[in-house]
């Protein structure tokens, strides 16, 4: 009897661990603006296959995943001194899954957005967005943190 | 029986973390450079004076009376260069051949010790100073037909100037 349960637990226990291996989420590329100027907006689409901003999301087929994005209003300068507006428009993310048949889905970075694993168990999500530097903007380099959260269910 | 009860407090609560939500989070980095908007003026115009019917006549580079651009930008900022050439002056109907372009960059104005290239439509690389200065000379060839109508001719050239 004592044995029959410790196989049980242990079965449950492994069964635990593989599902929190198999869910994953991952920064691949940062929403890079490359050079802008000052007073002019500049723009990065979610399409955009250099600049966008990129992460892999991986989990179970037939599962849902919450996705919820942490975004800066403001990039700092490095070395200090100013900030540059960034802003996130309702059609700034993008996600897609891995299969060939997988639809992009477009949907705003600004909500929380909860998808089922259909036609593939991982998609990619990109982020586009846009700067505004004022037209006295300090120049230099400038830099913000953009966190993706999945919830796993 | 008790040990049953807690067995099965232990199988719920294993089951339990088998089923929860779990959260993960993951960061990029949002990224921009911010410069000086790139500024372009022609100083300076590409003047031939007066050319003969069936002589070819240069103006090159160094000559006071080359072409001239003053672009300002930011300092250091890499910029592409790119031209939009005429292939003939133009006086009325009557067109006087012109190519041969020759250029050269320099973050001085004087083409002592500037660097050559060739304009074209394809980008040139270029950089500004450290002041975030740049001076553009170009100098081309004229060749009149023998039969070349008198007349003034003119052409434009432009240059586009756009960091990358």
């Amino acid at each position: 009897m004592r044995t029959c349960l410790l196989l049980v637990l242990l079965a449950l226990t492994v069964s635990a661990t593989a599902a929190s291996a198999q869910s994953s989420v991952t920064g691949v590329r940062d929403l890079d603006f490359g050079v802008v100027i000052r007073g002019v907006q500049t723009t990065v689409a979610p399409n955009d296959p250099i600049r966008s901003g990129r992460f892999y999301v991986q989990h179970r087929l037939n599962r849902q995943v919450q996705v919820r994005f942490t975004l800066p209003t403001r990039l700092t300068r490095v070395g200090g001194g100013g900030n540059l507006n960034i802003s996130f428009a309702a059609t700034d993310a993008i996600a897609q899954g891995t299969a060939g048949s997988s639809v992009p889905v477009t949907f705003n970075p600004n909500n929380t957005q909860t998808f089922t694993l259909v036609s593939s168990a991982d998609f990619y999500v990109n982020l586009g967005g846009r700067v505004s530097p004022a037209a006295n903007q300090a120049t230099g380099d400038y830099a913000g943190t953009v966190t993706l959260t999945c919830t796993f269910f | 029986m008790r040990i049953v009860t807690r067995v099965s407090a232990v199988v719920a609560a294993l089951l339990s973390l088998a089923t929860a939500a779990q959260a993960q989070s993951a960061s990029i980095q949002a990224l921009a450079t911010v410069y000086t908007p790139i500024t372009v003026a022609g100083n300076r115009n590409l003047d031939f004076g007066n050319v003969f019917p069936g002589v070819a006549k240069t103006i090159a580079i160094a000559a006071p009376t080359s072409g001239q651009f003053q672009l300002g930008g930011q300092a250091s900022g890499n910029v592409n260069l790119t031209f939009t050439l005429p292939t003939n002056l133009v006086s009325g109907a009557n067109n006087l051949p012109i190519g041969t372009w020759t250029g050269c960059t320099s973050p001085t104005n004087t083409t002592t010790g500037c660097t050559a290239f060739t304009p074209s439509g394809t980008a040139t690389a270029s950089a500004f100073s450290g002041a975030g200065a740049l001076w553009v000379f170009v100098g081309a060839t004229v060749t009149p037909a023998a039969a070349q109508a008198a007349g003034n001719y003119a052409g434009t050239v432009t240059l586009t100037a756009a960091y990358f």
